[in-house]
């Protein structure tokens, strides 16, 4: 845990959760696993508020209990990690590509389980087709079936899972977290069972939808101006009634995710490389092994090419000839995304997900070098890549650049540990001009180094947009207050002139400083989730190299 | 010249003509068989005083091989160059005409020839004004100042081949040369993705062998020096290392045109498989202070002047 992750996660934790949570995550992240008692004696934080923020972070999946290791009987203790914190930053994506692959109804169910971290199925139907039919026009509604549909679909495709039972028998009773409710905290959850944390893939009908009786349509709030938490708050007290699923959480499967956005890079990234009908044929391998193939795994389970054959869109209009050939290039391609693992049924292929991943990793880097220091140490720092270990002159020879010039990039790309020294001393004294000294690029610690930054990016950009808002702070307030005036003299039914004598009230100038203010938050937005396609990547490369040594 | 020095001794005259005569017949010298074969009535001693005045004289030069002694003619040229030269300054002439083409710096002159420095320096001046021997300034150190052969053509490690022009680095002539070939490759990469072909001849169409390359460049005359293919093949391989070209080695008949040692080297221009990555799209990406910056301080994000620029933009 460097300390640049713990800022981002303690900025993360502030944005969504409020100070106090951020504090106690943070105290958590620095110190590892600890009691309830000791967070309590180490964070000045009083009890209730230390209960009431492990509750969130546990609500949300972002925090880990399990029972002490002094054995049976020990207080439980809590651990939380930063790449269960870090998910927040990719809240967007997730959303996003929820949307893509399911529209809208796709969409709301996601983020509304992200918002809430654990739901049951109902719950989540309910608020969804009442959120869907607020949109519509007036006299429509979303039918729950339609809902519960969009969701059994996203249960199929594994992108939704079940809470494990331990975990939801813990924090059943609090399931509405931050609107305050009861405070049921999880401080002496049952006798304790296993000590390591059980995952959800553990139990057998992680993935089975249960059989609910949910019948109606989505019904219009009219009270628009209230919050979405009391909202919730508000319905879950009146939705009391039954509908068979009480207990059975569900959870957004964050390692499905990933590995649809790991299938997308290796997709788009053949489609740069070779083109679109190439893309296209890695897509249908990497969606028939998706269930089949574990998520860590090097590479896909092998596939023929008479099942490729068969299982290409429709669309598409391949020969069998065509597709052959096209495989054969595949496997030709430098770049190996795709192998062959034997001669069966055609040709046996298989997609190198590790070697994919090492690949936009290491094109990640170059990209970072090539940016920052031009493309000429771009070159530099390719020829190290390819050639492991050279000599001062030799990197001169091969890239063609000026002694001086290249002299002069090489130690700057050292003194930013892009590219390691060697000394390799012909006698033992080390002495300098009997000594070979040999330039590298080791590609694993500066991915890690990389990823570092990125943390550090994010959080600086963060920092931005926060004191952004912080300066216009009273202009926003002026303008959320106009805004209401505004909507509630609509409602009212007032004179036109009588509106746009309050609209008035926000000056030109005024009005342009909103603007740019939206504008730089938007971009700051934006340059947020730009960089954690980066961190992604990289840390895909970093997780999938630790597994396979 | 030889005549006038030898008028006295008409005889010995003949026998050392007749040696010369010889040694014009086989260029590559001749053993001292050869000239008792040729002159059987001549007394040893005779041939030996003969052979070693054409030795002293400069006109005759030995050498040993595994049959023996050898003598073999010298040029012409230098014995008449040399003329007037003493013992010293044909003893550095014959170590710098060693070296070769790849020259020799005066201190190995002096090591060799265990001659003071000055004296040395004396007889390079001579032998340089005379237009014998030539100082070339190395490319690999600037100061030092090798010596070779006036006629001689240095070596590509003492000029630096092609891309050196008086020791400097010519990297403007390197950076057009490797903009025309990847315009080229590209060129080609593009024509054969228009021609709407099965993939596998679209892919094979792309390649372009390295004298294809050489043979464009050669005709697009750019270049004032003669460029030879292992000179374009080293700016393909900076094309490589920028991530643009892609190279495969097939197996070529021997004959075939760009063929080496029955292997042909293919490039092909290829893109990128990744957009810059979102990291450098930020200001803090390319940021030079990036490790300086931190909350609170005189360089921090809340009061970075590259984030308002970047957010103004």
């Amino acid at each position: 845990m460097t300390s640049q992750e713990v800022r981002l996660c303690g900025l993360l934790l502030r944005e969504h959760f409020g100070e106090v949570v951020e504090k106690v995550g943070t105290h958590l992240l620095r110190s590892g696993s600890q009691n309830l008692r000791t967070i309590l004696h180490e964070t000045d934080v009083s009890l209730k508020l230390v209960k009431k923020s492990l509750c969130v972070l546990v609500q949300h999946g972002l925090c880990l209990y399990r029972p002490g290791r002094k054995g049976p009987g020990s207080p439980t203790e809590y651990d939380t990690s930063s790449h269960l914190i870090l998910r927040i930053l990719r809240y967007p994506r997730y959303i996003y590509t929820a949307k893509t692959l399911y529209g809208d109804t796709g969409e709301l169910i996601v983020e509304e389980l992200l918002q809430r971290g654990h739901m049951t199925l109902s719950s989540t139907v309910k608020s969804v087709a009442d959120r869907l039919t607020q949109n519509m026009e007036e006299g429509r509604s979303m039918d729950y079936s339609e809902v519960s549909s969009a969701f059994s679909k996203l249960v199929e495709t594994h992108f939704l899972q079940r809470c494990p039972p331990a975990a939801a028998a813990a924090v059943k009773d609090s399931s509405s977290p931050a609107a305050g409710g009861p405070p049921a905290v999880p401080g002496t959850p049952s006798t304790p069972v296993s000590a390591a944390p059980p995952t959800p893939e553990s139990f057998p009908d992680c993935y089975k939808v249960p059989d609910v009786k949910l019948f109606g349509r989505g019904k219009r709030q009219l009270a628009s101006e209230d919050g979405e938490e009391q909202r919730s708050a508000k319905r879950a007290r009146m939705d009391s009634s039954a509908h068979g699923d009480e207990g059975i959480y569900w959870q957004v499967n964050f390692e499905r995710f990933h590995q649809h956005f790991r299938d997308q890079a290796i997709i788009s990234a053949v489609a740069n490389k070779l083109d679109q009908t190439s893309s296209e044929i890695v897509r249908t391998m990497l969606r028939m092994s998706e269930v089949t193939t574990s998520p860590t795994a090097a590479c896909t389970k092998p596939l023929s090419a008479n099942e490729i054959f068969r299982s290409l869109p429709v669309g598409y209009n391949i020969g069998r000839p065509i597709l052959d050939q096209y495989l054969t290039l595949l496997v030709d391609d430098p770049m190996e995304f795709v192998g062959k693992a034997g001669e069966s049924g055609g040709g046996m292929f298989v997609v190198n997900l590790h070697k994919s991943l090492a690949n936009l990793a290491r094109a990640t880097l170059e990209s970072a070098v090539q940016e920052r220091f031009g493309s000429r140490s771009a070159r530099i720092f390719r020829l190290l890549l390819r050639k492991r270990h050279l000599e001062q002159k030799q990197v001169e020879d091969f890239a063609m650049i000026p002694a001086k010039e290249a002299k002069d990039m090489l130690y700057t790309l050292l003194s930013q540990n892009l590219v390691q020294l060697q000394e390799v001393p012909k006698t033992p004294d080390y002495a300098p001009s009997r000594t070979f000294y040999l330039y590298t690029v080791n590609q694993l610690p500066t991915a890690r180094m990389l990823l570092q930054n990125c943390f550090k990016t994010v959080a600086n950009l963060i920092e931005r947009r926060l004191f952004e808002t912080k300066e216009s702070k009273r202009l926003l307030e002026k303008s959320q207050r106009i805004e209401a005036i505004l909507a509630s003299l609509q409602a009212s039914g007032a004179e036109p002139e009588q509106l746009t004598e309050v609209e008035e009230m926000i000056t030109a100038p005024e009005k342009q400083q909103l603007d740019s203010l939206k504008l730089h938050v938007n971009k700051l937005d934006s340059a947020e989730n730009q960089v954690d396609e980066t961190i992604f990547l990289l840390e895909s490369y970093v997780n999938s190299t630790i597994a396979s040594s | 010249m030889a005549e006038v020095k030898v008028k006295k001794e008409v005889d010995a005259t003949d026998v050392e003509n007749r040696i010369k005569e010889l040694c014009r017949q086989f260029p590559q010298g001749i053993t001292d068989q050869v000239i008792q074969n040729d002159l059987p009535h001549l007394e040893p001693q005779q041939r030996a005083m003969a052979i070693n005045k054409l030795l002293s004289l400069g006109q005759l030069e030995l050498m040993r091989n595994s049959s023996g002694l050898l003598y073999r003619l010298k040029d012409a040229q230098h014995g008449s160059k040399m003329k007037g030269s003493d013992n010293q300054e044909k003893l550095v002439y014959q170590i710098i005409e060693d070296a070769g083409n790849k020259g020799i710096w005066s201190r190995e002159i002096r090591f060799k020839s265990n001659l003071p420095l000055t004296e040395i320096n004396k007889i390079l001046k001579n032998l340089e004004s005379k237009k014998l021997i030539k100082a070339v300034k190395s490319v690999a150190a600037s100061k030092k100042k090798v010596y070779m052969l006036y006629n001689l053509q240095p070596d590509r490690s003492v000029t630096g081949g092609a891309w050196y022009s008086d020791q400097d680095f010519e990297s403007e002539f390197v950076e057009v040369l490797n903009q025309q070939c990847y315009k080229f490759l590209q060129s080609k990469a593009e024509a054969a993705r228009d021609s709407k072909q099965s993939p596998m001849v679209q892919r094979n169409s792309s390649f372009a062998s390295s004298h294809e390359v050489w043979k464009y460049i050669c005709e697009l005359g750019i270049s004032k020096v003669e460029l030879s293919m292992e000179d374009i093949e080293t700016i393909l391989n900076t094309l490589i290392f920028d991530g643009k070209v892609e190279m495969t080695v097939i197996a070529a008949k021997e004959g075939t045109v760009g063929s080496v040692d029955g292997y042909m080297k293919l490039y092909r221009g290829v893109n990128a498989i990744i957009p810059p990555t979102g990291l450098v799209k930020t200001p803090c990406g390319l940021c030079p202070v990036f490790d300086d910056c931190h909350d609170g301080g005189e360089i921090s994000p809340s009061t970075c002047i590259y984030m308002s620029e970047w957010l103004d933009f």
